[in-house]
């Protein structure tokens, strides 16, 4: 079997620029979750929430996409609820399904950029957008950091579950204690591992770095783009007082 | 050529007060070209510190005092950056965990070439290569993540292959590999051998690679104690190497050593329908009808990486939701909230299961009731496990070891009768694992069960009686 590496990384080239996918994860965080613009976005704003489904569609995260429709879903069902419900039920179902219809959306995205996303990809997209090495190079060890800190998070819990440490047990009051105690032993240690090895591998170099992940804008790159653009040029417009529709 | 010439060194910044030891005094060592070079040693005897003053993470990553000269091809090590002597030499770390940069493994082998700038053709060529000589094609174009721990290694070495640097560090590669594991990293070194490239690796496991050695460098104290030429290593006996705290030269899988499961005269714990299966998986991780295990033995659970040692593990100590197995112990039956009152794991890092701020107060939070007693008897744990004097000591800051020791101590205050360990030997030298054996062999004598998964077959050797083998279905 004959491998060729620049064929498969072809072959892997992702469905969108991380560019695009940052500027898609910003206009979402602005608009969607933060909840910025009026009536003029509404129609607007219920197209770019299905986006990041679309998105996770096309790249075959079916996982992803059931577990975000599944969060929406249960967002909506808890507004729609809510009239039916009475005194302290009623302002929960209100709160829970505010948060969950709000950050939904984002949340998925945010998981489509870091699921889709290598570090290479991200470091190349960096360079093009022309940020600096000093910022791009600890952002993109959080891509490597999040995953370890999860599982260790996930190995700390278990041991707690094994020394008899849990909810509504004798050390309740001290479980969130119990829990950072080594988890911040462990993400210094992990950090400072990570960060020697990639220096015994010559990163922060003064050459400049290549990179073999292709990015680059293409014909679906520039339509979501311009998406992006459009709806902060409406939300301008209509500061301004403008009425489009 | 690697040249340390009377360098003596000692961590901590340089206007801080010494009252440090020195970790490494007069280290007099020339490395030639081509030449394979072992370095080893007890645990903290400073093998890790001399592959890092080679690598340069000494002084410009961990800070400290240098004295002497470290020379690499002629060249001051000490006045060049990092990136410089990434050029020359590349490392192979010890942790599978935390030595990639990349989460993808084609990104990972890019890495080193990427860093100096060589272009995406040659990138490209140079992967394809060391993809066809190493025989790794199945783990291309995966994530990190989902590799196991030998398949990890055998990346990590990859990506030193691509950079294509003539000196490679390896520092202990072999301390979280299973048998086979370490066998097919030892291939991988054969093939630098026979490219001519110069080889320093720092490890306990001697075994699996003294046919290939040039030298041996054997380290105590921060000091070198003794060096053997390639004909002098040869004829070097067991019970000296024993006396110098090395381990075995003899390699031994554990699936070579002969141990029943339970023997006729046991106390059975009877195991029944234990099964697990990963959501992502095509098969049940552990999948067990019944099972008999003895008690009031040491059982050693062995078998390859990825063969559902831990998961099996995890589903007997009741901390695995998805598995309903139950178990019958002394006439009781135990189901799965049960056993976690029953089982107490060691797990492979011990420093995530301790949580409070000194030894004594680790201990007392693990007595079952709230007696006026329990400090007695908490000191009387720790007395009993040699850890008396660290009582005021925070968890966190103790070596690997004492941490270990730690967390049987609590196992012991918990009054739990089955004790599960889950590789408690990786990367301890000859003495802490005789330590560790004779500890677990105290425990069996006061009538805990014992389970321990282990690649150590000398572990077994030294305090195992019984033996369950798993294999990949």
């Amino acid at each position: 079997m004959d491998y060729s590496s620049e064929q498969s990384q072809q072959k892997r080239r992702g469905f969108l620029d991380p560019r695009t996918k940052l500027a898609v994860t910003l206009v979402l965080a602005v608009f969607v979750m933060g909840g910025l613009g009026g009536d003029q976005l509404r129609y607007i704003k219920g197209v770019l929430s299905a986006l990041p489904f679309l998105l996770l569609l096309t790249e075959r995260q079916w996982r992803r996409f059931v577990r975000g429709a599944a969060m929406l879903a249960a967002g909506y069902g808890l507004l729609l609820a809510m009239p039916y419900l009475s005194g302290i039920l009623n302002y929960l179902a209100l709160f829970c399904g505010g948060i969950l219809t709000r950050f939904a959306v984002t949340v998925v995205m945010g998981e489509y950029l870091i699921a889709t996303t290598s570090v290479s990809e991200f470091i190349s997209a960096m360079e093009r957008l022309r940020v600096p090495q000093s910022l791009t190079i600890p952002m993109s060890v959080m891509f490597r950091l999040f995953p370890t800190i999860g599982a260790e998070w996930r190995s700390i819990r278990k041991a707690m579950l094994m020394r008899g440490i849990r909810l509504g047990g004798t050390k309740t009051g001290q479980m969130l204690e119990y829990q950072l105690v080594p988890m911040m032993t462990s993400t210094v240690r992990i950090g400072e591992e990570l960060s020697a090895s990639a220096l015994t591998r010559g990163l922060g170099g003064s050459t400049r770095r290549t990179n073999i992940c292709l990015i680059g804008l293409r014909i679906q790159d520039y339509v979501l783009l311009a998406g992006c653009l459009f709806t902060v040029i409406v939300w301008l417009l209509e500061l301004c007082g403008m009425k489009l529709w | 050529m690697v040249e340390l010439r009377k360098v003596s060194f000692r961590y901590g910044s340089e206007d801080a007060q010494s009252n440090t030891e020195n970790s490494l005094t007069d280290i007099d060592l020339t490395v030639q070209s081509g030449e394979f070079v072992l370095l080893t040693g007890p645990s903290g005897c400073g093998k890790t510190t001399v592959l890092r003053l080679i690598n340069g993470l000494i002084p410009h990553f961990y800070p400290g005092t240098v004295e002497g000269d470290v020379f690499i091809d002629g060249e001051s090590a000490n006045k060049r950056e990092l990136y410089e002597t990434a050029l020359s030499v590349g490392t192979v770390f010890q942790n599978p965990h935390s030595q990639f940069y990349n989460v993808d493994t084609t990104g990972e082998l890019a890495f080193g070439c990427e860093n100096r700038g060589l272009s995406e053709k040659e990138i490209y060529s140079r992967i394809d290569d060391t993809v066809c000589r190493f025989h790794i094609e199945k783990l291309m174009d995966r994530n990190i993540f989902r590799l196991s721990d030998g398949e990890k290694q055998k990346i990590a070495c990859a990506s030193v292959d691509v950079a294509g640097t003539d000196i490679i560090l390896l520092d202990e590669p072999s301390a979280n590999l299973d048998h086979e594991a370490t066998l097919a990293l030892r291939e991988l070194i054969q093939c630098w051998r026979t490219q001519g490239k110069t080889i320093i690796a720092a490890e306990h496991r001697i075994a699996w690679l003294w046919e290939l050695i040039d030298r041996v460098v054997i380290l105590r104290n921060g000091r070198i104690v003794r060096e053997l030429s390639g004909k002098e290593k040869n004829v070097l006996k067991q019970d000296e190497l024993t006396a110098l705290g090395l381990r075995s030269l003899h390699i031994e899988g554990p699936d070579d050593i002969d141990l029943p499961v339970i023997t006729e005269a046991d106390d059975p714990i009877i195991l029944r329908d234990f099964y697990l299966r990963y959501s992502d998986a095509d098969h049940p991780v552990v999948d067990i009808k019944t099972l008999r295990l003895a008690s009031r033995r040491i059982t050693a659970i062995t078998g390859p990486n990825g063969a559902g040692k831990t998961s099996f593990l995890n589903c007997l100590c009741g901390l695995e939701k998805r598995c309903r197995g139950t178990i019958e112990y002394r006439g009781k039956r135990y189901d799965r909230k049960a056993r976690q009152k029953l089982c107490f794991m060691v797990m492979q890092d011990a420093g995530n299961q301790l949580f409070t701020e000194s030894v004594l107060e680790e201990v007392l939070i693990s007595m079952p009731g709230n007696k006026s007693d329990d400090k007695k008897q908490a000191i009387r744990i720790l007395r009993k496990l040699d850890l008396d004097s660290f009582r005021d000591r925070h968890p966190q800051s103790l070596s690997g070891g004492q941490k270990q020791r730690l967390a049987i101590a609590c196992a012991l205050a918990s009054g739990r009768e089955i004790l599960l360990l889950d590789e408690p030997t990786s990367g301890l030298d000859h003495a802490h694992m005789m330590e560790t054996a004779a500890l677990l062999k105290q425990l069996e004598e006061m009538g805990t069960t014992i389970l321990v998964i282990t690649h150590d077959s000398e572990l077994i050797r030294a305090c195992c009686s019984r033996k369950l083998s798993f294999s990949v279905k």
